[in-house]
């Protein structure tokens, strides 16, 4: 045991030291919030600054309520305005007009211009113009509160009552909440339940890919530079192997530690609600059982490797396996009763993904649990196994990579 | 220390090693010698324990390999290399706690031995900023430095300047006296003349010489003469008392059929050739090896 743990301490040390993990370890949570969490950012922060607007009010009698409307409606710190509206014509050449508003944009007095046709109450159609259309929110704030206008006017011309029409309107708000087997609400929405889940199934995907990696060029390396071989005179290969998996594995769990770290505190400073996840243990309980498949896979597929590039071949198929459940994750969390689901979730390679998405939306029946778990545990100890046998031999293997007969024979070996 | 009887291991299609059988005692330096291919890393693998023989046994003190064997064994494999990114000491250290030692220690001793080698500034070195020589150092430290009781060293002159060849003869005298078993594998003839007490030569994987140095080459008999000259030694070759001729530019090594004939050879070259040197010897080991290899005897008996 003692020299298992001390392979583990070095691969563990040597790698931590590494520029290579540093840089992993800065670079992916900025990657993660670049592509996940700025954008949202972004798009939902709110305005700061007053938009000048102008209006091409054909109809002539559309303007006032619509810039009211308007005024009310978005407002930005201080109660001031989000947008200010500038009539831009009262009369004469339209075409003129037209042309001046396009002027104004270009010069930056106004930031883009609405023109409403007098034929708008007939077809509804109007035209945004602006140097930045792809700011969504403006064209969809102005075409819903013109809507508004137009219904209010059309309503009024009906006979009806502004005040009546003040009232019908309703707004609505949608909460939805989660059910949990204790019979309490708690508030959470779809894409809560399905981040929470989907955390779980990353962090297994980072540490399965991370440490398998560095545990498939580990092994090359140490082929390629023929320390294998004084290793081999000092310890078993089992030693190696499991002290390999140990000192990686720890590595990975460092790693997504924290990481998670600073996606907590980044939270906590954004003021995001942070998921608290029911069944923690029986999750840990997958996790653990699935990261130790994976790594068994790792091992068995890497040590007859000799070259960087057929490790990262070999990478890159292990990974799709585990990159099929994330597919069907949308599918699993709206609908985790279906009959598909459940199969899939019987499948070794797959039941840790699959099982931690359910168990996150809703608990599995008791009889699944107990028998994903067992299928998932005695294919862990035969892969083990078969992985044993495979490095035991394969690592001393170089030049040409073992066929798949071959490897069948390592298995049969004494 | 080592008793290693009829060992025997197939690979594949080809048989690496067969009908193999070896004592090496403490104190011994032994040389396991055989052309590229004959089997002889195969052998060494087998005696480490890294692969497993399909016949024959090992045994260490009359013990079979077992949990302790693994730290009172050294090896500096023939093809060379370390982890490239990591420190020279670090490394060491590590290697040497595999092997049993406390890290404090092996630190310790870390630092006396790069001494030794003259490369204690570079401790702290990445393993890749290093010389291949000076690489090739850090090895041979890792493979002695937690004292094993059998050392197996597999082409360790290889590499090595005329200096640090000196220092490393040095080196390993001193190991042998502080009763370690050497195991030197070789196919560098004159390192094995000047270093080892026994040999086992083997090719195309049976061994075909085994015995100690001395007994061997007296079985082969006085009938070699060594000759220092100045001139056209072509004709050597040629003359009918001489059964086997090995001419150089300046320097020639004959076998005679009957070292009686010497004086007729003296005879014979006078007027021809400027003699600097006339020596009757032993044959070299050198010219054994090419001799049983290149004439494929059947195995010898000591």
């Amino acid at each position: 045991m003692k020299k298992k743990l001390d392979i583990a301490k070095w691969e563990f040390l040597e790698k931590v030291r590494s520029k290579a993990f540093l840089i992993s370890l800065i670079l992916m949570p900025v990657l993660m919030v670049g592509f996940a969490i700025l954008p949202g950012l972004l798009a939902s922060k709110p305005d700061t600054r007053i938009y000048t607007l102008g209006v091409i009010d054909e109809t002539r009698e559309l303007l006032p309520t619509f810039s009211k409307k308007l005024e009310e409606k978005y407002r930005i710190e201080n109660d001031l305005p989000n947008y200010v509206i500038r009539n831009l014509w009262i009369g004469g050449d339209l075409n003129a007009v037209r042309q001046e508003a396009v002027q104004l944009v270009a010069k930056g007095e106004i930031y883009g211009f609405l023109y409403i046709p007098s034929d708008v109450m007939l077809n509804g159609k109007v035209e945004y113009r602006a140097e930045n259309v792809s700011n969504f929110r403006i064209a969809e704030r102005l075409s819903r509160t013109l809507e508004e206008t137009l219904t209010e006017k059309k309503l009024i011309a009906a006979g009806f009552d502004a005040s009546l029409i003040k009232e019908l309107r309703t707004r609505i708000d949608l909460r939805s909440l989660k059910i949990t087997e204790g019979g309490e609400e708690k508030e959470s929405g779809f894409l809560q339940t399905f981040f929470g889940a989907y955390i779980f199934i990353m962090m297994l995907l980072f540490m399965v890919l991370s440490s398998g990696q560095l545990l498939i060029r580990s092994v090359v390396e140490e082929k390629t530079n023929r320390v294998m071989e004084v290793l081999l005179s000092s310890c078993s290969a089992n030693d190696l192997m499991v002290g390999k998996i140990l000192g990686l594995s720890a590595l990975g769990l460092f790693q997504v530690a924290i990481w998670s770290l600073i996606g907590i505190a980044l939270s906590l400073q954004l003021g995001t609600n942070i998921v608290a996840v029911e069944y923690l243990w029986l999750l840990a309980v997958y996790f653990v059982l699935g990261y130790l498949l994976y790594a068994a896979i790792f091992v068995g597929a890497g040590a007859p490797v000799t070259t960087e590039q057929e490790a990262q071949q070999i990478t890159t198929y292990v990974s799709m396996t585990l990159v099929f459940p994330i597919v069907l994750a949308v599918p699993a969390t709206q609908n985790p009763d279906s009959i598909l689901i459940k199969v899939l979730s019987f499948i070794p390679f797959m039941t840790p993904s699959f099982m931690l998405l359910r168990i996150s939306v809703q608990l599995p029946p008791v009889w699944e649990i107990v028998g994903t778990l067992v299928l998932l545990a005695v294919s862990v100890v035969v892969a083990m196994w078969g992985a044993g046998k495979i490095f035991r031999v394969a690592i001393l293997s170089y030049g040409k990579r073992p066929t798949i007969p071959e490897m069948v024979r390592m298995l049969r070996t004494r | 220390m080592l008793n290693v009887s009829n060992l025997r291991k197939e690979f594949d299609t080809i048989v690496a090693v067969d009908g193999v059988s070896l004592t090496v005692n403490r104190g011994e330096v032994f040389g396991l010698l055989g052309p590229n291919g004959a089997g002889k890393t195969t052998t060494i693998r087998t005696i480490l324990n890294i692969i497993k023989p399909d016949e024959g046994t090992i045994t260490f003190d009359g013990l079979p390999f077992n949990e302790r064997t693994w730290n009172a064994i050294g090896y500096l494999p023939e093809e060379r290399g370390l982890y490239r990114k990591s420190k020279v000491l670090n490394t060491i250290v590590y290697f040497a706690t595999l092997k049993g030692v406390e890290p404090k220690e092996a630190r310790r001793r870390g630092h006396g031995w790069l001494e030794r080698f003259e490369i204690l500034d570079r401790a702290q070195a990445k393993v890749e900023e290093l010389s291949k020589g000076n690489q090739q150092k850090i090895q041979l430290i890792i493979s002695l430095l937690h004292q094993p009781q059998l050392l197996v060293l597999d082409e360790p002159f290889s590499g090595f300047d005329p200096v640090n060849q000196i220092l490393l003869k040095d080196i390993l005298l001193d190991i042998r006296k502080q009763n370690t078993a050497i195991i030197f594998s070789t196919h560098q003839m004159e390192q094995v003349e000047k270093m080892c007490d026994n040999i086992c030569l083997i090719n195309k994987g049976r061994p075909v010489l085994s015995g100690s140095l001395r007994q061997i080459k007296q079985q082969y008999g006085k009938n070699s003469v060594h000759i220092d000259f100045e001139g056209e030694g072509g004709f050597l070759k040629d003359l009918p008392m001489v059964k086997k001729a090995d001419v150089y530019q300046n320097y020639c090594e004959l076998e005679l059929h009957d070292i009686r004939q010497s004086g007729e050879l003296l005879a014979k070259l006078n007027g021809h050739l400027l003699i600097r040197r006339y020596e009757i010897v032993e044959p070299s080991l050198n010219s054994i090896f090419l001799d049983v290899v290149g004439h494929q005897t059947s195995p010898v008996a000591p």
